[in-house]
C-alpha cells in the first residue's frame, strides 16, 4: 500500500469512528423533533415532545432529582477530594502510594457491584439504627464515594505539574499557612476544582447503576425515569430527555475546555522561557 | 586549614551563624558544623560544587529547613524555630517560581499583600521598585509572556519590594546565556551597592564569585573551607581543594626545603616560599625564553600544547615529569612549536604554596 492510499484509508477509518460515537446521538437527538410518535419515520419539526416532557410532573420531578443530586454531591466531592489530592501532594515522599491505589480501586470496580454493595450496606445501617433509609442522602453519599476519587487524581496531578519552588517562595514571601491556601493553593488550583466540579456533576447525572441500587422510591432521577419508561417502548418523550442530558453534557465538557486553556492554567512551571 | 573564623565582616554582622548542622535522611550532614558571619551591607557568596552545601546553607537562612543543631541569628533575632513568613529574608529562587496565577505586577505585591500594607501604598511601592529594576513596561504582562532575564528581574523586584534584612540569592543566573549573565551580574552587584542591603548569593561558579562578592565562603563537603574576600582566596588559597576550584592549575609538590630554597621535581628553586607543602604556579607568572632568566630559577621544558587565545597565548608544557601551564600576554614575542624545548623560569615573588 502506497503512503498515500494508506493516509486515506486512516482517514476513512477515523470518519467510521466518529459516525459510530456520534450517529446514535444524532438519530436521538433528530426524532426527538419528529412531530409524530415514531423512530422510523421523520413527519416533520415540532417541539411537541418537549412541551411534554415539560408538562409531566414526574419528569420535572425526575429533573430536580437529578439536579439536587448532582450538585450536592459534586459540591461535596470537591471538597474532600481536593483535601485528598492535596494531602497525597503533601506527603508524597512517605511511601503512602498503596493508599493512593486503595482510593482509586472504586474507578475501575464495576458499578454493579459497588451499587449492590452500597445499597446492602445502607439497608444493615438502617435496620440498626434507622437512619440512611434509601432516599436522596444514601444517593448523594454514593455519588460522593464515585467522584472523590476522580477529583483526587485532577488535583493531585495539577499540584505534580506545579514548580515545587512556588510552596516555598508563598512561604518565603510572608503568606501565613491560611494565606497560602487562600491567595496561592486556591486559585492555582481553580482551573482543576472547575473542571473535577463538572466532570463529578456529569458522573452523576449519567450514573444509572449506583443510583438505581441506592435510591428510595421518592428519589428518581432521569436515568432511572428513563430506564422504567423504556420498558413500555421508547417514546419521543425519552428521546427528549435524552437530548437534553446530551447537551447537557457537551456544555459541561465545554466549560471544561475553556477553563483548562486559559493562560494561568497552562503555565504551570516557570521554566517555559520563550525568550 | 585555616581557622574559619578568619575573614569577619568589618561592619555588624547581619547574620551569624553558630556551630550550626544539618542531615538528611541518608545519613548525610549537608551542612557540617558551620560557623559564619556576615556583615551588614555585604554582598557575600557561598560557593562551592554542587552537593556542598551551600544550596542547604540558604534554606537554613531563609527558614525552608530547621536546623538539627546550632544557632542562626538574623538581623540580632535568634531565629529557631522561626518559620520562613515571619523572617525578614527574602529569596530569589533558582527556577523564579513566578506565580502562574498573578501577572507581574501581582507578583511583586504578593509579600506586602500578605503583610496586610494597603493596596494604594502596594501600588505606589511596585511602581519604584519596577522603574528601578527596570521592567515598569511589564507589570501588566502574564508570566507566561516574559523571557528568562526577565523572569529574573521580576523575581528579584518580587523579593527586593520587601526590603528584608537579607536577600538571598539560589543561583538566580544559572539558567540565563552567558551574555546576559554577565550583564545581570553587573547590575545585580550595582543595585546591591545603591540599596545597600545585605546579599546572600549561591553559585558554583567561581568567576561569577570573585566578580561579584565582598566576601565570599568556599564550601566542601558541608563544611566552610576558607572565608575571605575573593583576591585573598584566590591569591592565598587555604587547601588544595580551594586552589582547584578557583582555577588554579599548576601545582608543584615540595620534597624537601632547606633555609635558601626548596626541592621539587622541577629541580631545586632558589628563594623564601610559603610552608605549604605544594607550589602554586600561577600561569601568567610563568615566564618564557630570554624573560625566564630575569628570574632566578630557570629550567627547560617541551611543548605539549599551544592555545592560542588572543590576548595570550597558553602553552602546555612538559616538565620534571610534571604538566605545566603559562600563560603569556601576546607582544610579537617568537612563537613554539610543539615539541619545542624551551626555557621557563619561576619566580618565589608572588607563588604562594598550599597545603593539602
Amino acid at each position: 500500500m502506497t503512503g498515500r492510499s494508506l493516509a486515506l484509508a486512516l482517514r476513512g477509518f477515523w470518519y467510521l469512528l466518529l459516525v459510530f460515537l456520534y450517529a446514535p446521538l444524532a438519530v436521538v437527538v433528530f426524532y426527538s423533533f419528529n412531530a409524530i410518535n415514531s423512530s422510523a419515520r421523520f413527519a416533520g419539526f415540532s417541539l411537541t415532545w418537549y412541551e411534554q416532557l415539560f408538562s409531566n410532573d414526574a419528569i420535572i420531578g425526575a429533573l430536580l432529582n437529578t439536579v439536587a443530586l448532582a450538585l450536592t454531591s459534586s459540591l461535596i466531592a470537591i471538597v474532600i477530594g481536593g483535601m485528598l489530592g492535596y494531602g497525597f501532594y503533601r506527603y508524597r515522599l512517605r511511601r503512602l502510594s498503596w493508599l493512593i491505589w486503595l482510593i482509586y480501586l472504586p474507578m475501575v470496580m464495576p458499578d454493579i457491584i459497588f451499587g449492590i454493595a452500597e445499597m446492602i450496606f445502607f439497608i444493615a445501617i438502617d435496620e440498626r439504627l434507622g437512619i440512611l433509609g434509601p432516599g436522596l442522602g444514601t444517593m448523594i453519599i454514593a455519588h460522593v464515594t464515585f467522584q472523590v476519587p476522580f477529583v483526587a487524581l485532577l488535583v493531585n496531578a495539577r499540584l505534580l505539574a506545579l514548580d515545587p519552588q512556588l510552596f516555598e517562595a508563598s512561604q518565603d514571601l510572608y503568606a501565613s499557612p491560611w494565606q497560602r491556601a487562600r491567595f496561592f493553593l486556591l486559585p492555582v488550583l481553580s482551573p482543576a476544582i472547575v473542571s473535577s466540579f463538572l466532570l463529578a456533576l456529569t458522573l452523576s447525572i449519567d450514573d444509572f447503576v449506583i443510583s438505581f441500587f441506592t435510591a428510595g422510591p421518592e428519589s428518581t432521577t432521569l436515568p432511572i425515569y428513563i430506564w422504567s419508561a423504556i420498558k413500555k417502548g421508547v417514546t419521543p418523550e425519552v428521546n427528549a430527555i435524552a437530548t437534553l442530558m446530551i447537551g447537557s453534557v457537551f456544555f459541561m465538557a465545554l466549560i471544561s475546555l475553556v477553563v483548562q486553556r486559559r493562560p494561568s492554567a497552562s503555565s504551570t512551571t516557570n521554566r517555559s522561557a520563550s525568550s | 586549614m585555616a581557622d574559619p573564623a578568619v575573614g569577619s565582616p568589618r561592619t555588624e554582622s547581619a547574620i551569624r551563624v553558630d556551630a550550626t548542622s544539618k542531615s538528611f535522611e541518608r545519613g548525610v550532614r549537608a551542612v557540617d558544623a558551620v560557623n559564619l558571619e556576615v556583615g551588614a551591607g555585604e554582598f557575600f557568596t557561598l560557593l562551592g560544587p554542587s552537593g556542598c552545601g551551600k544550596t542547604t546553607l540558604l534554606r537554613l537562612l531563609a527558614g525552608l529547613e530547621q536546623p538539627d543543631s546550632g544557632r542562626i541569628t538574623i538581623g540580632g533575632q535568634v531565629m529557631d524555630g522561626v518559620p520562613p513568613h515571619r523572617r525578614s529574608v527574602n529569596t530569589v529562587f533558582q527556577s523564579y517560581a513566578l506565580f502562574p496565577h498573578r501577572n507581574v505586577r501581582r507578583n511583586i505585591g504578593f509579600g506586602l499583600e500578605m503583610r496586610g500594607i494597603d493596596a494604594g501604598e502596594i501600588d505606589e511601592r511596585t511602581q519604584r521598585m519596577a522603574e528601578l529594576i527596570g521592567i515598569d513596561g511589564l507589570l501588566d504582562r502574564e508570566v507566561a509572556q516574559l523571557s528568562g532575564g526577565q523572569r529574573q528581574r521580576v523575581a528579584l523586584a518580587r523579593a527586593l519590594i520587601n526590603e528584608p534584612d537579607v536577600l538571598l540569592l539560589d543561583e538566580p543566573l544559572s539558567a540565563l546565556d552567558a551574555d546576559l549573565r554577565g550583564r545581570l551580574q553587573l547590575e545585580l552587584k550595582r543595585l546591591q551597592r545603591r540599596l545597600g542591603m545585605t546579599f546572600v548569593f549561591v553559585t558554583h561558579d567561581q568567576e561569577e564569585a570573585m566578580v561579584m562578592s565582598d566576601r565570599m565562603a568556599v564550601l566542601d563537603a558541608g563544611r566552610i573551607v576558607q572565608v575571605g574576600t575573593p583576591d585573598a582566596i584566590y591569591e592565598a588559597p587555604a587547601a588544595l581543594f580551594v586552589a582547584r576550584f578557583m582555577g588554579h592549575q599548576n601545582f608543584v609538590p615540595i620534597h624537601a626545603r632547606d633555609a635558601t630554597g626548596v626541592e621539587t621535581p622541577l629541580g631545586r628553586l632558589e628563594g623564601a616560599f610559603g610552608a605549604g607543602d605544594h607550589l602554586l604556579l600561577r600561569p601568567e607568572t610563568i615566564r618564557l625564553d630570554d624573560e625566564a632568566q630575569t628570574v632566578p630559577n630557570c629550567f627547560e621544558a617541551t611543548v605539549e600544547e599551544r592555545l592560542y587565545r588572543g590576548e595570550t597565548t597558553e602553552y602546555r608544557l612538559a616538565c620534571g615529569g610534571l604538566r605545566l601551564l603559562a600563560s603569556r600576554a601576546n607582544r610579537g614575542q617568537p612563537e613554539h612549536r610543539v615539541g619545542e624545548t624551551i626555557r621557563v623560569g619561576v619566580s618565589p615573588h608572588g607563588t604562594a604554596t598550599v597545603s593539602d
